[in-house]
């Protein structure tokens, strides 16, 4: 119930982001599509910096643990606040690609 | 260098609609909670010499998480079954907080389960730590059958390791036997899920199971 609840809420803001875009602000909807694709894009590079964040953190953990001895507990690198890190960091090379190649 | 963007591009896109889709699959459908149920093995409950009831994770102030507290329940239901005469707990402590062990053995005996019949370990920080500790602490008592709890998708990887140790293993997943149906829940299982299949990878390759 709450899942159809959040699927067809979100469904109905994005019904009326795109009346509003199209109509008041009189965006093309064929500039729909590529605005489509760069938000993958973005994704896709907020992704990739997940995973390499993960890794990294893993990897270090088992650097840590068979060259001093010490134990560092992996869950360290299990914490939600990678996801956030990684969306800031991801979504700023994003947008410093694009200016790149726009300039 | 234009072509070398142009790939980059098709492949960030490609990596983002893939990660669009795996996410709306999570959180919208029961995927997570079918996929464990497919991991976890049936509850093999039979008289055997030991209950184990492996580490979850505790706050410094000393709160059980609840994949913790469903452990230690469902390990205290076994007892109070008469399934074995000993019951097990693990667990260390956090930041220098009571020992989840400690705090668990203390639920254990407000239901009435006598002290001589727990053992506690506070020491072990990994699974594979926690199945050479009970190997010796269960080594006076002749323990080679024992009902293991943990959550089922941690139960691949544990059960090996206690098999290795020397046990007869029963497992009993501490899961609760209800889908879960929110968008938030269900991400939960996947998190958990994708953990726990990370963990058995490590495990395979370091030869530990």
């Amino acid at each position: 119930m709450e899942a159809t609840f959040i699927a067809a809420l979100a469904g109905l803001t994005s019904i009326g982001a795109y009346y509003v875009g199209a109509r008041a602000l009189g965006l093309s909807s064929a500039g729909l599509a590529a605005a489509v694709g760069t938000m993958l894009e973005s994704i896709g590079v907020v992704l990739i910096f997940l995973a390499v964040n993960l890794m990294t953190s893993v990897l270090i953990v088992l650097a840590v643990r068979s060259s001093t001895g010490t134990f560092v507990s992996a869950y360290a690198t299990d914490d939600v606040v990678w996801l956030g890190l990684s969306m800031i960091q991801g979504l700023a090379f994003q947008a410093w690609r694009k200016s790149a190649a726009e300039g | 260098m234009d072509t070398i963007r142009r790939r980059g591009d098709r492949a960030c896109r490609l990596i983002g609609l893939v990660g669009i889709v795996v996410f709306l699959i999570s959180a919208f459908t029961p995927l997570a909670y079918r996929l464990n149920q497919w991991m976890a093995e049936p509850a093999r409950l039979a008289p055997s010499d030991a209950i184990v009831v492996l580490g979850g994770t505790i706050s410094p102030s000393g709160l059980l998480s609840l994949e913790s507290l469903r452990r230690t329940n469902r390990g205290i239901e076994l007892y109070l079954r008469g399934l074995a005469p000993v019951l097990v707990l693990l667990g260390g402590s956090t930041g220098g907080g009571p020992t989840e062990a400690e705090v668990r053995a203390a639920q254990a005996k407000l239901h009435g389960i006598p002290a001589d019949a727990i053992l506690t370990d506070t020491h072990a920080r990994t699974t594979r730590e926690e199945a050479v500790r009970v190997k010796a602490l269960l080594e006076p008592r002749r323990a080679r059958t024992v009902l293991l709890v943990t959550n089922g998708g941690h139960l691949p990887r544990a059960r090996p390791l206690f098999e290795r140790a020397g046990f007869e293993v029963r497992s009993v997943p501490s899961d609760p036997p209800i889908e879960p149906d929110t968008p938030e829940s269900r991400l939960a299982e996947t998190r958990v899920l994708v953990k726990e299949m990370l963990g058995w990878l490590y495990y395979r390759i370091a030869g530990y199971i």
